[in-house]
């Protein structure tokens, strides 16, 4: 697997204490690491699957096996690359409930300080047909971390022939990252679902349900112009349009939110992209409209 | 050029204000608060409050809320965070309250000495910068100012006549403009403003988006809340609508989507059935 090879697992010790359940199904990306039980604990049900949390190996490997399971917890993080500049959410993004289903909307700037560093980021990702994540925090984490969950995803699918619930998705997004809780790792997405849930799961710990969130430095500018104007009865194309609205204006006024617009809209049917708008044109057009130009 | 006795009080003041501020109970400069350690804060949390002034044909609207919090603590519900310093100038404050109201009597105090001196109205633009001056000297104290002086200017003697809304603050900041919202509720009222503010407004509109826009932040935030306050400062000087609850206006908005939502509901059951 190309994750495999980034993290350099071939190599590892982990390798050996690798647990096949099925030689289809790879655990390579499987701690079996017990943290602290005597021996893995196997659920009949799970196909001998061992229930435990799955955990990644770390850039040093070595050094993360060499530690007894109880120091781990003490708050040592590993030894990680300083960051080079403040995290700090440098986004906007937002996802609500409403009777036509779920509005996700995010904008497209990547910031690193006050360097634009990427313009066209994708921070709206598709984890299967019926589940879309938004993204907010260190966006190398959260790439990660969207591939690790769509993997679990699938693998869950394929073992149990159905596909988890949204409020499950979260659970297991937030064990994965629980064992980080302290490090650096920043990751804050919101879960995006068919079934008109809306679960917010961040690094810290939290996993929280609700009808309406916006996440990011972006946010509370979203939140003005959403909580005035949501209610549950918007029609399709007034749900869009306001999401596009909050975008826009909380890319006016906030510095690290910008460019574009991307959003979602999923329904039972799966999710729908529409095209990526430039908030340019929205702002000459707003401007036009009130007389200030 | 304040007089010599002005001076020594305002040296006394100065060392009272130094020493005071840290056993100052009505500071409204809480420490900044995160969910949590590990994640900061997109933007530091501080002036715990939510002011908003904006200019339009009918003059300058200030509105903001009641709520004078202190490190999590209401400190008091019902506050005032508008006050008028003269018939035709008002000021909004924000940052600490003891500070605001001790700088908004000094200024009240060099503005009726000037009209005195001179027989005629210091404009917006001068009431600025005297207070940005006269705050210049505590740059880098812990003195915390972030006033925005809405005036009127006119008269005989003026050659501006119309609207002014300047923004001065304890840093050293002396900006003109004509929509200015301070404070940590700030972000969600600049939204709604944003989205709403148009020279040609009448005035209940202006009240109207002014007291939307507070209360989306008083929903939001937690360090403002309470009551809303509004001014409206026109030719005619400044007119102060009764202070409203926006606990009302929270209920009744609540009322009418609960409202909504079962009429869908309603409808989604019809449909079913047929």
């Amino acid at each position: 697997m190309a994750l495999e090879d980034i993290c350099n697992l071939r190599n590892s010790c982990l390798h050996q204490n690798w647990l096949p359940a099925s030689p289809a199904t790879s655990f390579l990306m499987t701690d079996c690491y017990n943290l602290g039980l005597k021996g893995p604990k196997k659920s009949q049900r799970n196909n001998e699957v061992p229930l435990q949390f799955f955990i990644p190996p770390l850039l040093n490997s070595t050094s993360f096996l060499n530690r007894s399971p109880s120091s781990y917890f003490q708050g040592n993080p590993p030894v990680t690359v300083r960051r080079p500049f403040p995290l700090s959410h440098g986004t906007t993004t937002l996802g609500f409930v409403f009777q036509g289903g779920v509005i996700a909307a995010a904008d497209t700037r990547a910031s690193a300080g006050g360097l634009v560093a990427c313009p066209e980021v994708e921070k709206i990702n598709p984890i299967h047909s019926h589940l879309v994540v938004t993204s907010s925090g260190s966006g190398a984490d959260c790439m990660l971390w969207e591939r690790i969950l769509t993997r679990e995803i699938r693998l869950y699918q394929l073992r149990h022939k159905r596909c988890l619930s949204i409020s499950g998705t979260a659970k297991l997004l937030s064990f994965m990252l629980h064992p980080f809780k302290g490090t650096d790792v920043c990751v804050a997405l919101t879960l995006c679902g068919w079934d008109k849930e809306l679960i917010y799961v961040c690094s810290d710990g939290a996993r929280l349900q609700g009808n309406i969130f916006s996440v990011g430095s972006g946010s509370p500018y979203a939140y003005g112009v959403l909580d005035r104007e949501l209610s549950w009865s918007l029609s399709n194309e007034e749900a869009i349009s306001l999401a596009r609205e909050a975008v826009f204006r909380a890319t006016h006024r906030d510095a690290y939110s910008g460019n574009n617009v991307d959003l979602f809209h999923i329904t039972a049917q799966g999710w729908h992209q529409r095209k990526r708008e430039n908030l340019k044109e929205e702002y000459y057009r707003d401007m036009k409209k009130r007389g200030l130009f | 050029m304040l007089q010599s006795q002005g001076n020594e009080v305002l040296v006394t003041v100065a060392d009272d204000l130094v020493t005071a501020d840290k056993n100052s109970l009505s500071s409204l400069t809480a420490p900044p608060l995160a969910s949590s350690q590990s994640v900061p804060l997109p933007f530091p949390m501080s002036h715990g409050t939510t002011t908003l002034a904006f200019m339009f044909q009918g003059g300058v609207l200030a509105a903001a809320d009641t709520r004078s919090s202190c490190s999590g603590l209401v400190a008091c519900p019902a506050a005032q965070k508008i006050l008028p310093i003269h018939s035709h100038l008002v000021s909004t404050t924000s940052g600490t309250s003891a500070d605001c109201a001790l700088w908004k009597r000094i200024l009240a105090r060099e503005l009726r000495l000037y009209q005195l001196r001179h027989g005629r109205r210091l404009s917006t633009g001068g009431a600025a910068k005297l207070l940005s001056h006269m705050l210049h000297p505590f740059k880098g104290t812990k003195l915390c100012v972030a006033a925005t002086l809405c005036g009127w200017d006119g008269g005989e003697k003026q050659s501006f006549s119309g609207p002014r809304l300047f923004y001065v603050c304890s840093d050293g900041t002396r900006l003109q403009g004509s929509l200015f919202s301070v404070g940590s509720g700030s972000p969600y009222a600049y939204s709604i403003l944003d989205q709403g503010v148009e020279w040609k407004l009448t005035v209940d509109e202006a009240i109207s988006i002014a007291r939307e826009a507070v209360y989306r932040a008083t929903h939001r935030d937690a360090y403002s809340g309470n009551f809303v306050d509004i001014y409206h400062i026109s030719s005619k000087g400044w007119t102060r609508r009764s202070r409203e609850d926006l606990k009302e206006e929270y209920y009744r908005e609540k009322e009418k989507r609960t409202k909504e939502k079962r009429d869908v509901a309603g409808l989604d059951s019809v449909c079913a059935e047929k």
